[in-house]
């Protein structure tokens, strides 16, 4: 099965070359990030930038995007930047995930404190609904990020894709263990990415 | 801002605890992890350093830290797994 | 907003010593990285909104803001990839734990 995966992958990387519009969409992101380092983003405000600090930057970023788009962006290269999935994508990142963090902190400092250790570890096997790489990612990553659960493998089988996960407190198997894991996760970033 | 130093300290004293786990466990993963978390909290205890004496210069060498850490622990997983 | 950033700090503080004696007493090396993970979500997190805001605010120092910032988001993005990397490495290597787990469907789907 290793094998299967490797001959896909080879193909895939091959079939793409850098498409303009990718290599345009990265160059942005990279340059915005050079106005940030360099500090010409309060001068700007301020009205007096300096001009080869930003013809430096326009190079390097188109540079450096001539070589990497092709890693970066796989269908679609202006995806992010519908105003649906932006805010979801903001709204996820500074109300909903924290607060999921807290919760599960919590949960597992007073488990960490308490004078009998209440822990009944186990792997449970969660069938998921995500179909786009980006997104498997980003729900396995939030899962890892939670303490008391972490991702132990991503798999498929015929058509739906399933994650192993070590639990610090095994209760539920199948549909369950989805909602009782990553319900509210799984639910925002499906808004995101499809 | 004097507790910022006492902040710092008291980091330090928790990293200097797990050094016990990083002698006593029995399989190797337990020491990698245990290596791991010493690398954060002594990158903690920088920052605040950084804060107190006001100089941007100590900001680098937690982000090298930080990348080093993060490289050593993933290559010593690779290892293990079968597939470097 | 010194009182703030102090709180935050505190909070911070908290929730690692929470870790540490977390990853002193649990029985089992699944479960120690479980601890692992308490302390560097919330431990570090604390003190980088903390200091983003003290350097913003107090010092107008904008370029120690932009160089915390990127600390930050490097943490979010590869402290989850180091710990899923180490547990299936462990696992597949051959550490089990002392006592049997309840619920394995890992194992059991390896033999295949």
């Amino acid at each position: 099965m290793i094998k299967q995966k490797m001959k896909i992958d080879k193909e895939r990387i091959k079939l793409k070359k850098a498409r303009f519009p990718a290599v345009i969409a990265t160059a942005i992101v990279c340059f915005l990030f050079w106005l940030l380092i360099t500090g010409q983003l309060v001068m700007l405000l301020e009205g007096e930038p300096s001009w080869q600090v930003l013809v430096a930057g326009v190079l390097v970023s188109v540079g450096v995007s001539l070589f990497s788009a092709k890693f970066f962006i796989h269908s679609n290269p202006f995806y992010i930047w519908h105003p649906k999935r932006l805010g979801a994508a903001l709204l996820y990142c500074v109300i909903i995930f924290p607060w999921e963090l807290i919760k599960a902190n919590w949960d597992m400092a007073k488990r960490a404190f308490s004078p009998k250790l209440n822990i009944n570890p186990g792997i449970v096997k969660i069938p998921v609904e995500m179909e786009s790489d980006y997104g498997l990612m980003a729900l396995a990553n939030s899962i890892t990020l939670t303490p008391g659960t972490i991702t132990m493998e991503v798999t498929e089988e015929d058509g739906q894709n399933y994650f192993y996960v070590h639990w610090i407190d095994a209760t539920a198997d199948g549909e369950e263990g989805t909602q009782a894991i990553c319900g509210t996760m799984q639910k925002w970033l499906r808004r995101i990415w499809k | 801002m004097s507790e910022l130093l006492f902040f710092a300290i008291c980091f330090l004293a928790l990293a200097l605890m797990l050094i016990f786990r990083i002698a006593k466990g029995p399989s190797v993963a337990d020491r990698a992890i245990a290596a791991d978390c010493v690398d954060m909290l002594t990158d903690m205890a920088l920052i605040l350093f950084a804060l107190y004496s006001h100089r941007g210069i100590f900001l680098d060498i937690a982000l090298v830290t930080a990348v080093l850490g993060f490289i050593g622990t993933t290559f010593i997983a690779k290892y293990l797994e079968g597939k470097l | 907003m010194r009182i703030a950033i102090d709180i935050l700090i505190g909070i911070s503080l908290f929730f690692a010593l929470a870790g540490v004696v977390g990853m002193l007493r649990m029985p089992d090396t699944f479960s120690r990285m479980q601890s692992a993970t308490n302390i560097t979500t919330l431990g570090v997190l604390g003190v980088i909104i903390g200091a983003i805001l003290y350097t913003a605010f107090v010092l107008h120092n904008y370029e120690m803001t932009v160089k915390l910032a990127i600390i930050g988001v490097f943490y979010i993005i590869t402290n989850p990839i180091s710990g899923h990397a180490l547990a299936k490495g462990a696992y597949k290597h051959g550490v089990r734990p002392d006592k049997e787990m309840e619920v394995n469907r890992y194992e059991e789907d390896l033999g295949e």
